[in-house]
């Protein structure tokens, strides 16, 4: 079949195994607040992040991980008003793009192809070839808003034909997993958080912190996120790629043996062929949902990723998680 | 003109076609090395200083010319150095001679065009300053019938972009080297990201960048880093499959990807199938390589237009 056909059948494929009957609408609402935040340093940085709407609008780094099954359609509602932190003109309001998702123009969230800044409603229905992690972020005046902190996860999941969330990551078995968490990277140049417009600042980037899903993670000893697991048992990390740097992730022991993981999908798509790896660069953008086994044995791994420079791969740091088990 | 000339004229593209669509042809190229300016156009837009390599003696293009040729093809290429310090010539993956050529001297380099593919030609010297000043292009190998498929054989696309994705320090190394200055090449801080050379969002709607057809078609776009920044570049609208990485052919079914990760001096050809009507961006990730000097939406950015 060539690339065409591969579509067309896909699509066949996602209609038969996913009848309307079982698809779910799932309606949200966001809104955008300012918080601070204290690094590990002492020092105090402002973030925008995604929040639920209603009320005064309140919410923490990352925004919560948007979870919608395959056949459903999510309508995720962004409202802005006069309480909204934003930038001067041209780059007032904000909007949200649902990364890899490959929407319609009006639903992608993009100023300069036309959607609105003011709020809006965007709208996706995952086809029967989506999988895994993507991500939702605000696509005004990227190079700030990103920085800023406006990001979050965004999970198609397969589903029964009950209709219910499958424990796996596409929709072949191989994939079940008995645990799941999401390592949403990236990093933080205070610089651009106060700076704003057509600013020189926005041409040099330098990294101060070094973020899993908005927490820092400096050692082992305080990881950023931590997962209790069992023996013997399947853990699935969703790697999602917001930090604006280079970066290679790892899975290692306590005593710093590195620990093979299988990649199954890249970019929200199956892979080909699963990858059994024992480290995987992820850089800007990309996604990638993952499964290791845990040991016989109790004890602990860190998925960690070291975050690199753009021009030689030099580490600035390592941020790292934590599993026991 | 007269009937002759017109006659004469379709006489010889008639050859030319007959001659071209089954036979290895030998191509010459004459590459001569210029000193000028890149202007990148529009807000935060600068005239930086850049060499680069030319096919029109005088005038530098920042990529250089692209060298457009079939496998089979006996390729001769003469480079001619008009500039004042000594310089290279490599078509990574495809030549090996790395011999300075010095300043008023010229250079002969020959081979026989093999894998059909992406392929960058660059100077190798000067602890990276040649390249980063603009000393770069791409040579296209299409497959020996002259068909419009990624190789023989493979897979067919609609029409082609090569996008030459680079950046410059112009305070620290451009205007530095231009003047004649030593570059400390230990700190390298780009503040321009160019696409084909445009810098300014003029590069977001030139010809050559943008994927512009209609809902049905397939654009093969080859995409060639010579910076020394990795891209990650991220399309909207459909996700691309990719058939080739840093010279290495990816096996079918080919993975499907919103986001490529090109390393310094690295390709990949990769497919987009054009599938609904819309524009969308195609845009680089790491978002300061989305500025003009730090002004947004400039760089490494063009358009997908589906009509």
């Amino acid at each position: 079949m060539n690339f065409n056909d591969t579509k067309k059948f896909a699509v066949a494929v996602a209609l038969l195994a996913f009848g309307t009957a079982n698809a779910a609408t799932i309606n949200l609402s966001k809104c955008v607040a300012s918080i601070n935040k204290t690094m590990s340093d002492g020092a105090s940085v402002t973030f925008w992040v995604f929040g639920p709407a209603g009320g005064m609008c309140t919410g923490a780094l990352p925004g919560a991980p948007i979870e919608v099954g395959v056949g459903d359609t999510l309508n995720l509602t962004l409202n802005i008003n006069g309480m909204t932190p934003q930038e001067a003109a041209p780059y007032n309001g904000h909007t949200i793009h649902l990364h890899g998702a490959d929407v319609a123009t009006a639903e992608d969230g993009v100023p300069e192809t036309g959607a609105p800044v003011t709020g809006d409603t965007y709208t996706f229905t995952p086809a029967g070839n989506m999988y895994g992690s993507y991500m939702y972020h605000c696509h005004v005046h990227t190079v700030k808003h990103l920085e800023m902190g406006m990001y979050g996860a965004l999970i198609v999941r397969p589903k029964d034909a009950s209709g219910n969330f499958l424990n796996q990551i596409t929709a072949s078995a191989a994939t079940t997993y008995d645990y799941v968490q999401t390592y949403l990277f990236s990093t933080v140049d205070p610089a651009y958080h106060t700076a704003t417009g057509d600013s020189t600042v926005f041409a040099d980037y330098n990294p101060k912190y070094f973020l899993i899903t908005g927490a820092e993670g400096k050692t082992t000893a305080a990881p950023a996120v931590s997962l209790a697991a069992a023996v013997n048992k399947k853990v699935a990390l969703r790697l999602i790629g917001l930090h604006s740097v280079g970066g290679t992730f790892e899975i290692r022991d306590a005593a710093g043996a590195a620990k093979t993981f299988t990649a199954y999908t890249e970019d929200g798509r199956a892979l080909p062929t699963a990858q059994t790896v024992t480290s995987l660069d992820v850089s800007a953008g990309q996604r990638f949902d993952i499964i290791f086994t845990t040991p016989a044995t109790t004890g602990a791994w860190y998925p960690q990723i070291s975050y690199k420079k753009l021009r030689d791969g030099a580490a600035y740091a390592t941020a790292y998680g934590k599993v026991t088990f | 003109m007269n009937k002759n000339f017109y006659t004469s004229l379709l006489f010889m593209l008639a050859t030319l076609v007959l001659t071209g669509a089954a036979q290895a042809a030998t191509r010459s190229y004459t590459l001569y090395i210029t000193s000028g300016n890149l202007t990148v156009n529009g807000t935060g837009g600068a005239t930086i200083p850049g060499w680069s390599y030319t096919d029109v003696p005088g005038t530098p293009k920042i990529p250089g010319p692209a060298l457009t040729v079939n496998e089979g093809d006996t390729v001769n290429i003469t480079v001619v150095n008009n500039h004042t310090l000594s310089h290279n010539f490599l078509i990574k993956g495809v030549t090996t001679d790395t011999t300075a050529i010095a300043a008023g001297l010229s250079r002969a380099y020959s081979f026989t065009a093999s894998t059909a593919g992406t392929y960058l030609y660059y100077d190798t010297l000067n602890n990276n300053i040649n390249r980063e000043m603009g000393m770069y292009g791409a040579l296209i190998v299409g497959p020996a019938d002259g068909s419009s498929k990624a190789w023989t054989n493979g897979p067919a696309y609609t029409f082609q972009r090569t996008w030459i994705v680079s950046e410059m320090d112009k305070t620290r190394w451009n205007d530095v080297a231009g003047a004649g200055g030593a570059v400390a090449t230990a700190t390298y801080k780009p503040n321009y990201f160019l696409i084909n050379g445009r810098g300014g969002s003029d590069g977001m709607m030139a010809a050559d960048t943008t994927i512009d057809g209609t809902v049905g078609q397939t654009a093969l776009v080859r995409i060639v880093n010579p910076g020394q920044f990795a891209n990650s570049l991220h399309f909207h609208g459909n996700h691309i499959q990719v058939l080739t990485l840093n010279g290495v052919r990816q096996s079918s079914p080919y993975r499907e990807l919103d986001v490529i990760n090109i390393p310094p001096l690295g390709t990949a050809d990769v497919l987009y199938y054009l599938n609904q009507p819309g524009d969308y961006p195609m845009h680089n990730h790491i978002a300061q390589m989305e500025t003009a000097n730090g002004v947004y939406l400039n760089g490494i950015v063009t358009m997908i237009k589906m009509r």
